[in-house]
């Protein structure tokens, strides 16, 4: 009986490892669910910062977030539900202090909650820079009209020699749909990124992928985050805006919002802010925060300050 | 105290009559958990795809050639046509130099040199892809470009590039299952036919070649498993183009098609379109389809590939 016993200790040990193992496993990944349930408790602790919003916004936000816990223990909560709308309408509704936005403002917000006096401010900017090779630029194509650039993405010309360039066939590679580079560039072409065509280019996914293969290949264009614009080896043209006069893209233009394929990352309050908002928004708007725009990929306020850049922001 | 277990104990537990033995115990609930991942995984893939069956049907999903995430349309076969062509193209340019090297090594290398060519023959096998992908988009892409200039390719990005990076990738592990196949072939065979007067390169050709066939076949298809799977050294050099089809398939248009850009499904599972559609039932299913349609492709090439392997094994068990 004895050693009967022991046998089936040993087995029970074997059998017992894997099946920890596995315990332990699903243990931690119950741990890690676990935390997506919480904001919902934080509806009634007015101690706690809660913001919502633009996931383009967001990795700024929420460093600075984590920053600030860290060094002033400020309580703060960053979620990206619905994106910008989906902040903006968590604020209309008071469900948040600061919403995230990387779009303005709009009638459409103003008309839904009238009562809420939304109060944008301009922490960066982001651009995207139609670049081409080498052999483009030099055969004289320095700009395209948004015509042009939707006649190329509809595929309605084939070669540059129609659009005053040499005689070489379009490359034309499309940034990915997902990509907050690709929504810029569709609404600057279409209005709404649901509105643009459907199409089947090459594909690029990131900036050094994008400009890698543009640089490389001959009658080569792709839609390129502003900071990757080199001129060196890609080389970024200037485009019209809506005043019809052509802009290329440089830290002045964007900064100035006179380069039309940009689009403002903002964050909105409801009122003047107070508080933790206030010390938050003052963080971003500040030298650390400016970093942390940078940092992210995006163009620091330079010149224009957070103040102005406030009221510079349509409301409509 | 009765044992529940001990009417209907398994013998291949115990090491004696009685004694349960730890490790085959331990094997087994290692088997267990691995048998159950994967059986978990077919099974989740399947059922999360099943709104996509159910929207296109399974003939639409397969055959349909355009995919449009946006206008809810999903049709994978240019993926699959990618996959196929870019498979194509590595196996047809791996096999023979592969083969080559396979039956130099074998046949006349002496031993010494055989087993140093062999270790780093392994040893490229188990590059990660990642560097192949690098070098692939270095040097392959740039080269493929002024290479196919003949057939104005738009860019360096085509499924022939794609292609042969995946052969390069492969032919290590083309040689050494090939070699393993030809080694298989018992050494008598090769004394009988010398001492019959013929030559050394009529003995590999005539009397090894052709009873190492099996083993050569699964070389090939292992590796056809690795190509079909393979994402990361393809995507950065296949141009990701959606809906690329042929114009005819019965014409040397599916030929000439691989000088231009396209995507396989892997390229598709790698790219941006995989986090857009999270949360969105339908196009999360179509795109779970296409791990489905993966899965069970390289699933059924290694399977074969696996079998005839054993069968080799069988054979020279049997001798």
């Amino acid at each position: 009986m004895a050693t009967r016993r022991t046998d089936r200790s040993r087995a029970a040990l074997a059998l017992a490892a894997p099946l920890a193992l596995v315990l332990g496993l699903a243990l931690i990944l119950a741990a890690c669910g676990a935390p997506g349930e919480a904001p919902d408790g934080a509806g009634t602790d007015s101690a706690v910062l809660r913001v919502n919003g633009s996931t383009t916004v967001n990795p700024v936000v929420s460093r600075a977030a984590e920053l600030l816990r860290a060094e002033r223990g400020l309580e703060i909560t960053v979620d990206t539900q619905g994106g910008s709308s989906g902040g903006l309408a968590a604020l209309g509704e008071g469900r948040v202090e600061v919403a995230m936005s990387s779009r303005p403002v709009n009638q459409h917000d103003h008309d839904a909650y009238p009562e809420v006096d939304f109060r944008p401010v301009r922490i960066g900017v982001d651009a995207v820079a139609l670049v081409v090779s080498r052999d483009v630029w030099e055969g004289g194509v320095h700009a395209l009209t948004r015509d042009q650039m939707q006649a190329i993405y509809e595929s309605r010309v084939s070669n540059w020699s129609e659009l005053g360039g040499p005689d070489v066939p379009i490359a034309f590679f499309n940034k990915e749909p997902g990509r907050g580079t690709w929504e810029v560039f569709a609404k600057w072409l279409y209005g709404d990124p649901d509105e643009a065509p459907l199409v089947s280019h090459l594909e690029v996914g990131s900036n050094e992928e994008g400009r890698t293969k543009v640089a490389s290949t001959a009658g080569a264009v792709t839609q390129l985050s502003f900071a990757w614009a080199d001129g060196e080896t890609v080389f970024p043209l200037a485009v019209d805006s809506a005043e019809g006069e052509v802009v290329a893209p440089t830290p002045e233009t964007v900064a100035a919002g006179r380069y039309p394929i940009s689009r403002q990352l903002l964050v909105v309050t409801d009122g003047e802010p107070t508080g933790t908002a206030a010390e938050l928004i003052d963080y971003l708007v500040g030298p650390e925060g400016q970093k942390l725009v940078e940092k992210a990929g995006y163009l620091p306020l330079g010149d224009a300050d957070g103040a102005v850049a406030a009221e510079e922001a349509p409301a409509s | 105290m009765s044992l529940p277990v001990a009417a209907a104990r398994p013998a291949w537990l115990f090491t004696g009559r009685r004694r349960l033995d730890p490790i085959r115990v331990a094997s087994l609930a290692a088997c267990a958990l691995a048998a159950a991942f994967l059986a978990g995984l077919v099974g989740l893939l399947a059922v999360q795809c099943l709104p996509a069956w159910r929207h296109e049907g399974v003939a639409g999903f397969l055959a349909g050639g355009r995919w449009f995430f946006r206008a809810r349309t999903f049709g994978a076969l240019p993926m699959i046509y990618g996959t196929v062509a870019v498979s194509a193209v590595a196996l047809v340019l791996a096999l023979p130099v592969g083969l080559g090297a396979a039956l130099f090594a074998s046949e006349v290398l002496p031993p010494r040199a055989r087993l140093a060519l062999k270790t780093v023959i392994e040893l490229l096998a188990g590059v990660p892809s990642v560097v192949y992908g690098l070098l692939g988009v270095l040097l392959l892409r740039d080269w493929m470009y002024r290479l196919l200039s003949p057939f104005d390719p738009l860019s360096g990005d085509t499924l022939l590039t794609a292609g042969v990076l995946l052969a390069v990738m492969i032919l290590p592990t083309v040689t050494t299952f090939s070699e393993d196949a030809l080694r298989g072939v018992p050494g008598a065979q090769r004394r009988a036919a010398r001492g019959l007067g013929l030559t050394r390169g009529t003995t590999a050709l005539r009397v090894v070649l052709p009873q190492a066939l099996p083993g050569l076949a699964a070389a090939a298809l292992l590796a056809l498993g690795r190509a079909l799977g393979e994402t990361i050294a393809v995507f950065l050099v296949i141009g990701r183009r959606d809906n690329q089809l042929p114009e005819g398939w019965l014409s040397a248009e599916p030929l000439l098609q691989t000088t231009r850009a396209g995507q396989t499904l892997t390229t598709k599972l790698g790219g941006s379109e995989t986090f857009l559609a999270w949360g969105d039932p339908l196009h999360w299913a179509a795109i779970a389809g296409l791990g489905l349609v993966l899965l069970a492709l390289v699933g059924a090439v290694t399977l074969v590939g696996a079998i005839l392997v054993r069968k080799r094994g069988g054979d020279a068990a049997r001798r």
